[in-house]
């Protein structure tokens, strides 16, 4: 647990000027396990302290390693900032005022989930685990599992009375299986286990997750025996991975204030119809469906308390996602969006949970209605642009022939315009399934959460002809 | 500059020194350690203006420690003695736990040496007034790109490798880089993002008068208004060099790493000596070139690279193994597992490598998954433009390209003349023939 040294230091020398002062404990564990030998068994820990200060509406930021009680070390960072903010006033004269003062509170999130796990218990669940696999499936070429641990812990002061702790763990597992296809030629599945919460929670036994391995293995088989889909505009079931991250990528990015001041579709756009009138949007705070969501955040790294941002209402687009200063420009309020990654990162806007919400439809209706098409149910990674194309990979699905579930599909990717594409939606499932396991990047990387349904759409296949 | 091993910052030998004392006191067997400092200052712009003034001073230790051949290893961000031997103890800790690996160990004894580039101070001045200049630039050429993002650093750092093999290396930096995100728009619309990065020593350098840069911002310029691509074919696709970047780094994570040979999926894992692809490819790693300020001499694992062959006129020459990639498949080690990438430049002309197409795309950005084992790809060719009969005719918007990795370079019939510098790489634009294009 970060102990706190910057009330000293505020207790001391207050707050000359528009100032957050952050201390931040990123904490690493990794174990990679490739065809049962160990190539990764690593812990780390990122720990210092920051400060951002505002002179004019320019900014200037510091960070240094040594986060102690050393209170004039603290001052040295701060006066560095603050230095830099001086130099950037006197450089652009903005001549800006302060950001509007946030009544003070202070909060403490999640502490209780700082619990210490051993590597040796990483290490005993990723050979269980491993063993299982090597003595259960006989056709694979290769596996490769890799557990991952990312604690975040936060201390913020403000200028404006805002105290903040908090806590984010984050723990998972992912288990790759490569196999041959009749050709010879590698297929690989990959999937991914565990999320929000310490690693001894999420991962209390190995056997646990035997199942999911069986299904995975049985998937990565039909896989290697399935086809390559057809290319071009296809009826396509995305299931909630898939609908997670076009929330994410293919909307979510366009809607970032910063992306629309610099020219994204999501700038003119705003208030018109963007969507099908099923689907809503919403970028979730830290509370969903009466349960935690992934990646909870109650204060952001500005000190503003955190409020689910609504972004698209029905098919209409109806709000972005701000910082203090973008929610200034637009006259919008800022619900939370500004994140950083470390203690050496300045705050961006970011998303924290995007979610499509649930329809009223059953994914075997769904199935069903579709004479000709795709049921895609996994995702590997996906990439957006500032018109609002997207690309996804999409390393497991399924045709639908006439209703029904038919051959695997190999690795394919599936792309569009998103506003384009939910227009299309005509069904939404009613059953929302988050992932917490994904990096967003954009300068820095930082966890997100994304869920959805399943959703309907018409969209373009990168299949082979 | 490489010289007799010295390492200016003495807290880092002390680190260091401290670091191998308590993995040989705990009783491990062998242990290496990285350890760093440095300092990042960056003029960065957003919202349409110059809006931050940034530094970050970092402390940085990496230890592997190995008993028995059970390896732990650890990291860190401070070089207190109370903090390092904790972390000797966790990586000790880790080691008990894990499974015993032969092919574990740490870099042999070699000539100890150090290596130094750049400038130790950052010039905030030239920094500020480079950035103004370039936003002036860009308003005066290319009036319709709107920048995301730009950020000019100077990164300056020691940094010094330890093994208790009695191994020492250490290398002292300073660059400046400019990367940024932008856009072009007009009446409403937007084109595709585009972006690029730039490694150079001297921030007095006008950034808009490198070519690839005035290239890009056309480019993207003429990418607001966009043809919808329809239709499939099999056509000819011409890799810019900043897209071919990324189509080589997908090339080498799944033929040529460490991954893909030791789990035994790289499809050339027995290709060494053979063609593998067009005889027109000539692909090198390299730790040092003198038109390349972002190279780094030293590798991961404790060695001093050098410059490596991978392809030669289209035959597998070297793999790019690290020590203990080696290990495990009983193959030599690399002398360079870097990603710094040259490909020779070939005979063609760029205009020719365009006009000889009849069909095909010129791709500017590659927007895909990661490929499969065996190297298929598909995803969406950004930035794009349609080429018929020899000339660039339209800027195309959701066109996607499906093929495989090594089939495309096999399938490569042209490499230009002409190559592009980011400072970390050194590529020129090639021409496929046969891939697979689709749209709507």
């Amino acid at each position: 647990m970060l102990q706190d040294f910057l009330q000293a230091y505020v207790k001391k020398y207050g707050f000359s000027g528009y100032t957050e002062l952050r201390a931040q404990q990123n904490r690493n564990r990794s174990v990679v396990m490739l065809n049962g030998s160990l190539t990764a068994n690593n812990s780390g820990t990122s720990r210092g302290l920051s400060a951002r200060v505002v002179k004019g509406g320019a900014y200037g930021f510091a960070s240094g390693t040594g986060y102690s009680d050393d209170i004039e070390a603290i001052a040295k960072v701060v006066q560095t900032a603050s230095s830099h903010a001086a130099f950037l006033d006197s450089r652009v004269q903005r001549g800006k005022p302060d950001f509007p003062a946030n009544a003070p509170f202070t909060r403490k999130d999640g502490l209780e989930h700082d619990v210490p796990v051993e590597q040796s218990y990483l290490l005993g669940i990723v050979d269980e685990l491993d063993s299982y696999i090597a003595e259960r499936f006989p056709r694979l070429l290769s596996r490769r599992i890799f557990a991952r641990v990312l604690d975040m812990e936060k201390l913020l002061y403000t200028s404006d009375g805002v105290v903040s702790h908090s806590y984010v763990p984050r723990s998972n597992v992912y288990v790759f299986m490569t196999t041959q296809d009749k050709d010879g030629q590698p297929v690989e599945l990959y999937d991914v286990m565990g999320g929000y919460g310490n690693f001894m929670n999420n991962f209390p036994n190995a056997g646990d997750f035997f199942g999911k391995l069986e299904k995975q293995y049985e998937q990565l088989i039909l896989k290697a025996e399935g086809i390559y889909a057809k290319p071009g505009i296809q009826t396509v079931i995305l299931d909630s991975d898939l609908a997670g991250i076009l929330a994410h990528e293919a909307v979510g990015h366009t809607v970032e204030a910063d992306f629309v001041e610099t020219g994204s579709v999501g700038g003119p756009m705003f208030g018109k119809q963007v969507a099908s009138e099923k689907v809503s949007l919403v970028d979730i705070a830290h509370t969903a469906f009466g349960q935690l969501a992934p990646v909870p955040v109650f204060v952001d790294d500005e000190g503003t308390l955190a409020q689910d941002q609504m972004l698209i209402e029905n098919g209409i687009l109806t709000g972005y996602m701000h910082n203090k200063e973008s929610a200034l420009k637009y006259g919008h309020t800022p619900n939370g969006n500004a994140r950083a990654y470390d203690f050496s990162d300045e705050p961006l806007i970011r998303m924290r949970n995007t979610c499509i919400l649930p329809g009223t439809d059953k994914l075997e209706d769904m199935i069903a209605s579709v004479e000709d098409g795709y049921y895609f149910t996994d995702m590997n990674n996906g990439q957006a642009d500032s018109t609002g194309e997207f690309m996804f990979g999409v390393p497991m699905g399924f045709e639908i022939k006439n209703g029904k579930l038919g051959r695997a599909v190999k690795d394919t990717t599936v792309s569009g315009v998103a506003f384009e594409v939910l227009k299309t939606a005509d069904m939404v499932s009613d059953t929302v399934t988050w992932t917490n396991s994904g990096m967003c990047g954009k300068k820095q990387v930082i966890p997100v959460g994304m869920g959805g349904p399943a959703i309907k759409v018409q969209i373009n296949v990168g299949g082979r002809s | 500059m490489k010289q007799a091993f010295e390492v200016k910052d003495k807290a880092l030998l002390e680190a260091a020194e401290l670091i191998l004392a308590e993995v040989k006191a705990i009783g491990a067997d062998e242990g290496e350690t990285w350890v760093s400092r440095s300092a990042l200052t960056e003029v960065y712009y957003e919202l349409g203006k110059v809006s931050m003034v940034r530094t970050v001073f970092s402390d940085n230790v990496s230890l592997k420690l190995l008993k028995d051949k059970r390896k732990g290893s650890t990291t860190l961000n401070s070089f207190a003695p109370q903090d390092i031997r904790l972390a000797v103890q966790e990586a000790w800790q880790a080691a008990q736990s894990a499974a015993p690996d032969e092919a574990e160990g740490i870099a042999e004894l070699q000539e100890n040496l150090s290596f130094s580039t750049g400038e130790e101070q950052p010039d905030l001045d030239a920094m500020y007034g480079q950035l103004e200049q370039l936003l002036k630039d860009v308003r005066q050429d290319f009036p319709k790109i709107s920048f995301d993002s730009i950020g000019i650093e100077h990164n300056f750092g020691e940094k010094l490798y330890a093994n208790s093999n009695g191994v020492r290396l250490s290398e002292r930096r300073g660059l400046y880089q400019l990367s940024n995100m932008f856009m072009a728009k007009e009446d409403g619309k937007t084109s595709s993002f585009n972006y690029f990065a730039t490694v150079y020593e001297n921030p007095a350098d006008r950034v808009c008068e490198e070519k690839r840069v005035r290239r890009l911002l056309d480019e993207t310029q003429r990418q607001i208004v966009t043809e919808q691509f329809v239709g499939s074919f099999e056509g000819d696709l011409v890799i810019t060099p900043g897209c071919l970047e990324n189509i080589l780094y997908y090339v080498a994570d799944t033929y040529l790493e460490d991954g893909a040979l030791i789990s035994g999926t790289s499809p050339w894992k027995d290709k060494i000596g053979e063609q593998v692809v067009s005889p027109l490819i000539n692909f090198e790693l390299v730790a040092e070139h003198p038109e390349l300020p972002g190279t780094s001499v030293l590798s991961g694992d404790g060695y001093v690279a050098e410059n490596m062959t991978l392809i030669e006129k289209g035959v597998l020459k070297n793999f790019s193994l690290s020590r203990y990639g080696a290990a495990r498949t009983g193959l030599p080690r690399s002398k360079n597992s870097g990603g710094t990438y040259v490909l020779a430049k070939g005979d063609t002309p760029l205009e020719e490598v365009i006009s000889g197409v009849e069909r095909g795309i010129l791709m500017g950005r590659f927007s895909g998954g990661n490929p499969g084992p065996a190297g298929d790809l598909s995803g969406v060719a950004k930035n794009s433009f349609l080429i018929e009969n020899g000339r660039i005719t339209k800027p195309l918007s959701e066109v996607m390209i499906s093929g495989n990795l090594a089939d495309m370079l096999r399938d490569t019939v042209a490499v230009s003349q002409e190559r592009e510098n980011s400072g970390y790489w050194l590529l020129p634009w090639i021409r496929v023939k046969g891939v697979t294009i689709s749209g709507k």
